[in-house]
């Protein structure tokens, strides 16, 4: 009977890797498909711009970005943002009631003043204060929203959509750098579509070691210590492979919270983002498809191939832990509050396929890869591995891995969709990279996911640490 | 012949190779178990993928390499005479050989072929088109663009592009006909609208409305918008109508084409560039939409808005028969119009639209409506003011606040300034 038990876990862990492989090429080639399509509709940038700049129809956009305590930032934060070349948009900082200096810096530097503002609570927020805009023209794109302390980011989005008076708004961080052309190439495929598009997700890589200069990234290079390398290879993967793959079928399972854009009335009739969520991007996504559906509602999800935003990441091993962590209890809460839309074909292809996936191959792989290591420590210790198919079977994996980095790097080449300062030395790290990653990067992982739903089932209340941020080099003058 | 043999020996050879090693490879595996044996096929193919991408990677670095090479040695040829060619002192008219001076070309060599290939062409085409698709393109003078393009052969290679190449190529010349506004042949835009690719078949018809003096969109199905429509569409028409506009061509009749379409994102796209090219004339046209289709809430929203914007007084009836039966986005929508026309029939069924309701927005609206419908409206928002309940008076406080809001709105440096005096936040 034990033997029956072994073979079947060993078969059901070599059927699983083979579909987890499969599920991956098909994800290739999707992407590489969806490249191609948007290859024909995307022109270069300069075109893009030309044809939205002089038309009073391109839509206008608000940028949402909720602040709390970052006065060692936020003026080059806003400075950066006001650098976005689109002709019609607003950005609306929120202050969340900071106990330093934020406000008072924002209202010093950009000379603003209260004025009455016209509000309707459509999402649930904390209470806003006052609304603040600017006594000079060059900042009248700026609106500052002082609010209560609602101790997350999803209650400052809330208010930041209260406020918002455009059909679309994007929602980022104040710490990001976002590519001058980010909403041209977001709004580009609102455009094209002729389903309604309720929402658009951005390429977004590490701004670590990248170079800044008035707010933008001139030199963007790959990390030069390890924690945010395997980072930029994973985000690289995510964006470029996964969400770029889905989006061609329509199934973009995530838009992320750093920077991505929504359709304003969708989303406030979805209830707008849901502060005590662990994993509020994901949650706000999934209802705003859920009420497309029940509505009967067609929509298009999309994706931009090309890098919009660059973020500061995790720079140590604690820190990446932290936020690992996060994510886990985040994607354990939504497989918990959204599992009507698993495996349901009445929503979707998210509903049937997108979802399937995350379950059985995001979910469960860090429970079923620390099963399958513990096992082999056992056969291992009892004698009972047969080294040669073991061998082979871990440089199947391990070449497939590398395969799948070498893929992305390949398609980032082919479709410039990062202009790298120096292609060469950032593609060889990044290769280094790739060879280290399943034997550095993956089990801390994998660790860290398996604490992260240990500490969910347990009920251990989450603490939301910000990052330590480093802020990124700039460029002397 | 020789070449050919050689190939054809070295082929074989790798193939005798390849075969003997899979052979030995296949034996080497063949008393392992299926999944080691699949485990293997899958570690090969990843290896023989990441080759070719290897390949390809060194391929399109190279190629790359060149096309960077080509485009700073024309830059470096031409750059400062494509700048010159944009700016104002090229205003005046120039002939051939003037232009052909400025770009260094000698009198012999007009007429022949100065850029040596396709690539080049695709090059000088790409470092113009940058240049003019800024502003300073307003400045220059047609007449010298086009001999320009003319000289270094470049309309016949946009053709050739337009009808021989991939699709991608299709849009690309397309749109680069378009931007230069160069004349396309029919039988171009033929071949361009028999094309299976929607986006192509759009370009071409986009070009032509732009480009040809006909003054009807008759050369197109009447379903080809109900195919696909986007807001791209929307401004893509609005582009090359108010190109024919600006060039004294008449406009196509709009409001036959939203009667044509069947589809309500069309139909309402159609309803919008009547309004935003001014086009009364045939605002009767959408009367009989407007009855039929009176399902499609938003089209109707648009119809009851353009003929609001476009003061069509003839429609009000109809309006405020509607109002009521319609629901609340459209209503305000009507209520809007009803207030533009502002002829003094319609308080009535604002009184009502703001009762009949229990929606906030609706009431607002109503409210607004009211108060900008000239005295006697503002006459009867005092009343209701005065009649309001207790729990309603807040909602009048929050209007008039908006109201302020509003009037700094249309006065920018009132809304800047910081005497505004502020009355309610949030």
């Amino acid at each position: 009977m034990w033997i029956a038990i072994y073979y079947l876990f060993c078969y059901l862990v070599f059927g699983y890797t083979m579909l987890l492989m499969a599920s991956y090429l098909y994800l290739v080639i999707m992407s590489r498909k969806a490249q191609k399509n948007q290859g024909i509709n995307i022109p270069d940038d300069e075109t893009i711009k030309y044809f939205m700049q002089g038309s009073p129809l391109t839509p206008a956009v608000s940028i949402i970005a909720p602040a709390f305590n970052e006065e060692v930032t936020i003026l080059d934060n806003v400075n950066s943002l006001m650098q976005i070349d689109y002709p019609n948009f607003e950005i609306i900082i929120v202050n969340d009631a900071s106990t330093d200096r934020t406000m008072e810096l924002l209202i010093n530097e950009y000379k603003l003043v209260e004025v009455p503002y016209d509000i309707a609570m459509k999402v649930q927020s904390k209470p806003i204060k006052r609304v603040l805009k600017s006594t000079e023209e060059k900042y009248s794109k700026l609106v500052v929203v002082d609010k209560e302390h609602g101790g997350k980011k999803a209650d400052g989005s809330n208010a930041g959509i209260n406020v918002c008076s455009n059909k679309y708004f994007v929602c980022t961080d104040v710490d990001c750098i976002i590519e001058p052309m980010a909403l041209y190439r977001m709004m580009w495929i609102v455009l094209n579509s002729h389903r309604p598009v309720i929402g658009v997700s951005a390429t977004m890589l590490m701004s670590n070691g990248c170079i800044v200069e008035d707010g933008r990234v001139v030199e963007a290079a790959v990390p030069s210590t390890l924690v945010p390398m395997f980072q930029q290879l994973e985000y690289l993967r995510s964006f470029l492979i996964s969400k770029l793959g889905w989006s061609s079928i329509n199934a973009l399972p995530n838009i992320s919270g750093g920077f991505g854009l929504f359709d304003t009335d969708v989303a406030v009739k979805s209830g707008g983002y849901d502060p005590t969520s662990m994993a509020e991007d994901v949650d706000m996504l999934l209802r705003m498809v859920t009420y497309m559906k029940n509505t009967g509602q067609d929509f298009r999800l999309g994706q931009v191939p090309k890098v919009c935003c660059w973020t500061e990441g995790p720079g140590t091993v604690k820190t990446l832990c932290r936020q690992r962590m996060r994510w886990a209890r985040g994607l354990f809460e939504i497989i918990s509050n959204h599992r009507k839309l698993f495996f349901n074909p009445h929503y979707g292809p998210i509903g049937a396929f997108t979802l399937p996936y995350i379950f059985i191959f995001e979910f469960i792989a860090p429970v079923l890869e620390m099963t399958g290591f513990l096992f082999m420590v056992w056969l291992v210790l009892a004698g009972g591995v047969n080294w040669d198919s073991a061998i082979i079977l871990f440089g199947m994996i391990y070449i497939f891995s590398i395969f799948m980095s070498f893929f992305v790097l390949y398609f980032d080449y082919s479709t410039k969709a990062v202009e790298w300062k120096n292609t060469r030395i950032s593609y060889l790290k990044l290769l280094m990279v790739t060879l280290l990653e399943p034997f550095i990067y993956h089990p801390i992982i994998t660790y860290c996911s398996n604490v992260g739903y240990w500490r969910f089932i347990s009920n251990q209340t989450a603490v939301w640490k910000p990052i330590q941020r480093k802020g990124v080099k700039k460029k002397k003058s | 012949m020789r070449t050919v043999s050689i190939v054809k020996y070295y082929f074989n050879l790798v193939l005798a190779y390849s075969t003997y090693y899979l052979q030995y490879a296949i034996g080497m595996f063949a008393d392992y178990p299926p999944e080691v044996k699949v485990a293997v096929s899958v570690t090969v193919m990843c290896l023989v993928l990441m080759a070719v991408m290897g390949f390809a990677l060194l391929y399109l670095s190279r190629h790359r390499k060149k096309l960077r090479k080509i485009r700073l040695r024309l830059e470096d040829r031409f750059g400062k005479a494509m700048d010159y060619m944009l700016s104002t002192e090229a205003q005046k008219l120039m002939s051939t050989q003037e232009i052909a001076s400025v770009f260094g070309i000698p009198k012999e060599g007009i007429g022949k072929e100065i850029l040596k290939n396709r690539r080049e062409k695709e090059i000088f085409v790409q470092l113009f088109y940058q240049r003019f698709i800024t502003e300073r393109s307003d400045l220059a003078n047609r007449n010298n663009i086009t001999s320009l393009l003319y000289l270094f052969g470049i309309p016949e290679f946009l053709e050739k592009e337009v009808s021989l190449r991939s699709m991608k190529h299709k849009v690309d010349a397309m749109g680069k006909i378009r931007t230069f506004k160069l004349p396309v042949s029919p039988w171009v835009i033929n071949k361009l609208l028999s094309s299976k690719h929607l986006t192509v078949q759009r370009l071409a018809m986009y070009s032509n409305i732009m480009l040809s003096s006909d003054s009807d969109l008759d050369y197109f199905e009447t379903d080809f918008f109900d195919k696909h429509c986007c807001i791209k569409d929307e401004i893509e028409l609005a582009y090359s109508l108010q190109r024919r506009r600006r060039a004294g061509l008449k406009l196509p009749n709009l409001a036959r084409w939203a009667n044509l379409q069947k589809n309500e994102r069309s139909q309402c796209m159609f309803v919008r560039l009547m309004r935003r090219f001014d086009e009364l004339e045939y605002c009767d046209q959408l009367t009989e939409l407007y009855k039929t289709q009176h399902r499609k809430k938003k089209l109707i929203e648009e119809i009851s808005r353009t003929w609001g914007y476009l003061h069509y007084t003839d429609s009000e009836d109809l309006l405020i028969d509607a109002l009521l039966a319609q629901p609340d986005d459209t209503k305000v929508a009507i209520m809007h119009a009803l207030t533009r026309f502002a002829t003094g029939r319609s308080l009535h069924a604002l009184l009502e639209g703001f009762k009949n309701t229990t929606n906030p927005h609706v009431r607002f609206e109503a409210l607004r409506c009211m108060y900008n419908y000239g005295d006697e409206g503002r006459a009867q928002f005092d009343e209701l003011e005065r009649n309001a309940e207790e729990g309603d008076k807040k909602f009048f406080d929050f209007f008039k606040n908006s109201i302020t809001l509003e009037k700094i709105g249309l006065d920018k440096e009132q809304a800047y300034h910081p005497s505004v005096e502020t009355v309610y936040n949030g």
